[in-house]
């Protein structure tokens, strides 16, 4: 798992190269924590360079959410290839966090 | 019936009635005696009041005492009371007329006393005894009845749990499979089966109870009952055996048991996994002819004592093995002279056959055993079960893949990297590999992180194979027994504040493959997934 972080405006995009699952998560998680406890406050999860997520992906999303959601954050997720597609759909991550197609469309939601 | 207590009633029948006072005044002390002046008369009290014995006139009017008599022995409710003829005639041929009528005695008037209740004496004596043998032999006959009926409940009951459909399975080309079961007049309870356990596994077992009759019957419903619902989540012969040997020798008054083959087929890589408790080894005959023994027992008779572990063997069957498996109602066939049918008539005749399928097999078989026995009564059931492995075995090379991880998370990355080049191999579409990927890592991190209650090292054996467009894993541990799929699956409409994390890994499985199957097998659990990539 690889993590590049880039700012767009105010929203820093969060780009996971690689899988996120019982291994890679918790070094993930000490990454995206450390941009809030850094002051961030948008933040996009872009998948497309992920190949599968697991539930230990999903538990991050959700603690992330939870968060963010706690301080008035911005949480949002794009470019889900189709095992996460699937993944959200069956878990209902769908209807709780904001899912986008791409990037681009993110960044112009507002 | 006379009774001791009653009187006997006597008919006389008489055109003169001073003829029937003279009878009166002979016999009326000892009997009831009841006149009637001619022979409508007679007949009418014969059919309503049943006397004991009827003394009759031969030369009456009307009707004399022949028509009468022929009468009285024409109807059913009168033809058993003794007819003694007196008249005044003597010749012989009358003597004989009457005789050839059924009449039991003939006595000549003029009446000599003595004479007269000696002959009635006598005759109801007679009477008496073939009326207590009528009774005992109708007595005999209900109980013949009802235990004919028994044995007929107990085959019934037998017969009822074979299968007996040939072909048994006509959607099924990897193998060929007879059944015969010829039950002895006393029941054995002799009993066998096949059915499949998973789609690629069939279960064959042939099993002999102890004992004969409706219980032996019932005892084999029992174990063949149990021996199929034990192995609906248990594809291991021993330990079905174990189990279904346990559970048997607990509640056991009886003290029945059962010797018993089970084996379990891999209809793809011709694999049979058996155990033999107690029972005749069968015997396998190869493509070449030869012939050899599953010469391995591995444990006693079923059900004689609860704790025994039962062990199991593997043999592989190549195209065109047959194997033959059966009961002592074989080898212990007696002819004549009370020889035994005997182990070495089984393989010399297997040995001798033209190769035919598994039905001519265990045809000539049974003729074999039938013409060894002659005229000698069969005296215990016959079974015979053939298969024939009709396929070449799966070498599946590239098809399957074998991994052995110790329980370590890092080691789930390499099942995954070797899974993402077998499914490369295998053309397996990038989604669905995918999603294999995030079920090796939700099912083996379950296992790494909960199953064991040591700190020691313990091997997960993983098993992958794919066939015909099915994706089919094996995720097999020695931790402690857990089926994960019993877990509730959780509520993925709650919102963000009220969901929590727990069980969705497993309802990710679940959804994720197309069939999810726990089993805990001789102390480890195994996890089945099957995926189908054809529908």
């Amino acid at each position: 798992m690889e993590i590049t972080v880039r700012d767009e405006g105010d929203t820093k995009v969060v780009m996971l190269n690689g899988k996120l699952d019982t291994n890679t998560t918790p070094a993930a998680e000490g990454e995206i924590n450390a941009l809030l406890d850094a002051g961030a406050s948008k933040l996009l999860i872009n998948f497309e360079q992920l190949s599968y997520i697991s539930s230990s992906g999903l538990r991050l999303l959700l603690a992330l959410a939870k968060r963010m959601k706690g301080f008035g954050g911005d949480l949002k997720v794009c470019a889900l290839n189709e095992m996460a597609t699937e993944v959200f759909e069956v878990s209902g991550f769908g209807s709780i966090l904001n899912v986008f197609a791409s990037e681009a469309d993110a960044l112009a939601a507002s | 019936m006379a009774t001791d207590e009653r009187k006997s009633t006597l008919l006389a029948v008489d055109d003169t009635p001073e003829n029937l006072d003279v009878v009166k005044g002979i016999l009326g002390d000892d009997y009831q005696v009841k006149v009637a002046i001619n022979g409508h008369i007679a007949l009418k009290i014969a059919q309503s009041q049943a006397p004991d014995l009827i003394l009759l006139d031969i030369m009456m009017p009307e009707i004399d005492g022949y028509e009468v008599c022929r009468q009285l022995k024409a109807d059913p409710q009168t033809r058993d009371i003794p007819v003694i003829f007196l008249t005044a005639k003597g010749e012989t041929s009358d003597e004989a007329e009457g005789f050839d009528l059924g009449a039991a005695d003939y006595i000549l008037k003029p009446i000599n006393p003595p004479l007269l209740q000696a002959r009635v004496k006598t005759q109801l004596a007679l009477k008496h005894n073939m009326d207590e043998l009528q009774a005992a032999y109708a007595v005999i006959n209900r109980q013949k009845e009802r235990m004919q009926q028994e044995l007929n409940v107990g085959r019934d009951i037998q017969l009822s749990m074979v299968p007996d459909t040939f072909p048994a399975f006509p959607d099924r080309d990897e193998f060929d499979i007879h059944g015969l079961l010829k039950p002895a007049r006393e029941i054995g309870g002799d009993f066998y089966d096949y059915f499949f356990v998973e789609r690629n596994k069939l279960c064959i077992c042939v099993g002999d109870v102890s004992g004969k009759g409706v219980p032996a019957a019932l005892f084999m419903a029992v174990a063949k009952t149990m021996i199929k619902s034990t192995s609906a989540d248990d594809h291991s012969p021993a330990s079905i055996i174990t189990r279904v040997n346990d559970e048997i020798s607990q509640d056991n008054p009886s003290c029945m048991f059962i010797t018993l083959f089970l084996g379990i087929l891999d209809t793809e890589t011709g694999e049979l996994q058996y155990t033999n408790g107690g029972h005749p080894y069968p015997y396998l005959k190869h493509a070449d002819g030869s012939v050899s023994t599953l010469e391995h027992l591995h444990g006693p008779v079923v059900g004689a004592m609860d704790g025994m572990a039962y062990g199991e063997d593997t043999v592989k069957l190549a195209k065109g093995d047959q194997l033959l498996i059966f009961t002592d109602g074989i080898t212990e066939a007696m002819d004549l002279s009370d020889q035994l049918y005997g182990e070495q008539r089984v393989i010399d005749l297997f040995e001798s056959e033209a190769k035919g399928s598994p039905e001519s097999l265990v045809a000539s078989s049974l003729a074999s055993v039938e013409s060894f026995a002659g005229e000698a009564e069969q005296a215990d059931d016959i079974t015979i079960l053939a298969i024939e492995y009709l396929v070449e075995p799966k070498t599946a090379e590239g098809e399957l893949l074998n991994v052995t991880i110790s329980n370590q998370l890092a080691e789930i990355d390499r099942v995954n990297d070797l899974f993402n080049d077998f499914a490369e191999r295998c053309d397996i579409p990038m989604p669905v590999s995918l999603k294999v990927n995030m079920v090796f890592d939700e099912l083996l991190a379950n296992v790494i992180s909960y199953a064991y209650s040591d700190e020691e090292a313990h091997n997960i054996d993983i098993s992958i194979s794919f066939d015909n467009g099915q994706l089919a894993i094996n995720i097999t541990d020695d931790g402690v027994p857990f089926n994960p799929f019993t877990r509730e699956d959780p509520d993925t409409s709650l919102s963000l504040e009220d969901r929590d994390i727990g069980g969705l890994g497993i309802h990710l499985v679940k959804n994720a493959m197309d069939e999810t199957l726990y089993q805990r097998r001789n102390n480890k659990n195994t996890v089945t997934l099957i995926k189908n990539l054809n529908t």
